[in-house]
């Protein structure tokens, strides 16, 4: 029997048992490494794993339970109650021994200039029902809420004393750039107000009124024809009712019109009556009808046992918003309703453009907002016109590269008349325009300080970096010089 | 739940679908939530505008949910939705259409009928939407 020689070595298969080539088994799993990087001592424990992978796998799948648990959903109104909660302690700031509080005495001297003053508790209370603090101003950053006293502030304390005395009464639109400080100069004078026991009202934003989320009715027998947001009006009620403690003693003078929806008893207070349209909107706005006319009767018409009615501070921020022409409420006719058809919003312009009079004085105050603010040409031009007017007699206003004749109609832009006749109709024409500045820098040093002291600016105060400070901030826009110092820290 | 139309709708449903804020640092919502909360616009030949109109014409702001009609509302839109040729009446009205340019024989009726494209579409591809809807008895 012959046997097929191995072709690549020659050799008899006789010799295959004593050659190189001899397959044992160990040179078999060697022979197979060279396909594989793994060593062949591995072999056995890879195939090990990958059996064991395979079943855990397979377990794990029937063993885990799944898992079905999702976020949960926030409740009505949750979200909106957080992006609007105000927070107006910080236990993590430093506390500031012998911080002043603002006092009648305080507010108006030379003195308190650059100093940062307390709010006292009471009013805090009462500037949160007017809902004063807004939730994008920084007092949550701070232990407890104060205000730095600038030029302004004095001026305002000086102003609101004269007013009280003679019982005169001022209409003011605030202007400035963003961060200006604008709603808290009104903050400030709210403050005062509830220090000197007047009686205040505030319409916190104005857009709220405009932008369709509070329901609308017409107001029956107005021509033209006005409207009512009754649940707003008894919002505003209930805000004057909690946050004007001095409405208690005041008592209805006047007897209600025939058509008043409810009886009401004669000598009724005031805090009483407010809080009884707060409760019903349906008669919330007759009752806020009547509550206004009662607070500004002249002190002379009341009877000598009666107390005297106190000045009032009439409020409201975002004024562009109040001047739009067209809001989100529709007439019946599908017309958009013009913002001064809004029975609230016209009260408001009643005494902004001096049609109705306050004969026991007091200070009905406007503040814009150059955050987002809708574009309101005529509203523009009625203030620059005025500010023109006023900065002829003392200085000449700052020239605006983009617009360097902002008192001058633009052809191209149609007026809304009704807006501009606020500002110079028959009444009109006293309404007072303050252009608020940035800080001085004796002022940004006293603001600065008190942030370093309550520990937020880890830096010394000194003139070097109040300098650097108040220059990178435009000037000393107060709500620029926070956010490089406080906001923005790096 | 409050009636209108013979249908019924839940307290916290908007009478409206709202349109998108007309600011754009809102954040657009996603999702079906501002759909699914529709009321007046849940009724066929019912749109934004008609809605829209409907809420001016007894005062219903924007935002309004359901529950917060007054009875005198709902009954207002009730008759005033009764009168409308919408839901059942409008669909009827879309099949006499169809039915209609069929019977006189046209072009666009028979593609109606195959349920194919009727306004000179290309056939070759893409033809899924007019093969859902388009029949005789069309649904809507």
């Amino acid at each position: 029997m012959s046997f097929r020689p191995c072709w690549r070595c020659f050799l008899r298969a006789s010799d295959l048992s004593t050659s190189i080539w001899q397959p044992s088994p160990a040179r078999l799993s060697a022979s197979a490494a060279p396909f594989s990087t793994s060593t062949s001592s591995l072999t056995n424990a890879s195939a090990d794993r990958s059996t064991a992978f395979r079943a855990k796998v397979f377990n794990l799948k029937k063993e885990k339970p799944k898992n079905d648990v999702r976020a949960k959903r926030p409740a009505p109104g949750e979200r909106k109650a957080y992006r609007k909660r105000i927070i107006l302690s910080n236990t993590n700031a430093l506390p500031i021994y012998g911080m002043e509080d603002f006092t009648v005495e305080n507010m108006c001297k030379q003195e308190s200039k650059g100093m940062v003053l307390g709010i006292p508790g009471n009013n805090v209370d009462q500037l949160r029902a007017v809902e004063a603090f807004k939730p994008t101003q920084a007092w949550g950053m701070f232990r407890r809420p104060g205000m730095l006293v600038r030029n302004e502030t004095v001026e305002y304390a000086k102003l609101l004393e004269e007013l009280q005395s003679q019982g005169k009464s001022l209409r003011r639109v605030l202007v400035g750039e963003r961060g200006s400080g604008k709603s808290v100069m009104v903050l400030q004078a709210m403050t005062m107000a509830f220090l000197k026991g007047w009686t205040v009202i505030n319409i916190p934003e104005a857009q709220e009124l405009i932008i369709g989320h509070y329901d609308y009715a017409p107001l029956s027998g107005s021509s033209p024809l006005l409207f009512i947001q009754k649940s707003y009006t008894a919002r505003l009620l209930s805000q004057i009712s909690r946050s004007n403690p001095q409405l208690e003693t005041l008592r209805l003078s006047s007897t209600p019109p025939s058509n008043f929806p409810i009886p009401i008893p004669a000598n009724i207070s005031l805090a009483r009556l407010a809080g009884l349209g707060a409760s019903d909107p349906e008669i919330a706005w007759p009752v806020f009808q009547l509550l206004i006319s009662e607070l500004t009767l002249p002190n002379s018409s009341i009877a000598a046992d009666d107390q005297k009615r106190p000045p009032l501070l009439f409020t409201l921020d975002s004024l562009a918003n109040a001047m739009k022409d067209q809001t989100a409420y529709m007439t019946a006719s599908f017309k958009p309703i013009h913002a001064h058809d809004l029975t609230l919003l016209k009260t408001f312009m009643d005494y902004l453009s001096g049609a109705s009079p306050l004969p026991n004085g007091g200070l009905i105050l406007a503040a814009t907002s150059a955050s987002n603010p809708p574009p309101n040409p005529s509203l523009d031009l009625a203030l620059a016109k005025l500010e023109t007017h006023s900065a002829s007699q003392s200085s000449a206003p700052s020239p605006d590269p983009y617009n360097p004749s902002p008192a001058t109609p633009n052809p191209f832009y149609t007026y809304d008349q009704r807006v501009m006749d606020i500002f110079e109709g028959p009444n009109g024409g006293q309404v007072e325009v303050q252009r608020l500045p940035g800080l001085s820098k004796e002022e940004a040093k006293g603001l600065m300080e008190y942030w370093a002291k309550s520990g937020i600016l880890r830096q010394d105060v000194d003139e070097r970096l109040v300098g650097e400070k108040w220059s990178l901030s435009g000037g000393g826009i107060v709500g620029e010089l926070e956010r490089g110092c406080i906001r923005m820290r790096i | 739940m409050v009636f209108i139309l013979q249908r019924n709708f839940k307290d916290a449903r908007l009478v409206k679908v709202l349109p998108p804020p007309p600011s754009t640092h809102i954040p657009q919502l996603t999702g079906p939530f501002p759909l699914c909360q529709k009321c007046l616009e849940t009724f066929y030949g019912v749109g934004p505008e008609l809605s829209a109109r409907l809420m001016a014409r007894y005062y219903i702001h924007p935002t309004a949910k359901v529950g917060s009609l007054v009875d005198k509302q709902i009954l207002d839109l009730n008759a005033d939705l009764s009168t409308m040729n919408i839901e059942n009446n409008l669909r009827r009205q879309l099949r006499d259409n169809i039915k209609r340019l069929r019977d006189m024989g046209t072009y666009r009726g028979r593609r109606h009928a195959m349920g194919l494209p009727v306004r000179g579409q290309r056939t070759r591809t893409q033809t899924a939407t007019a093969a859902k809807l388009n029949m005789i008895e069309r649904k809507g």
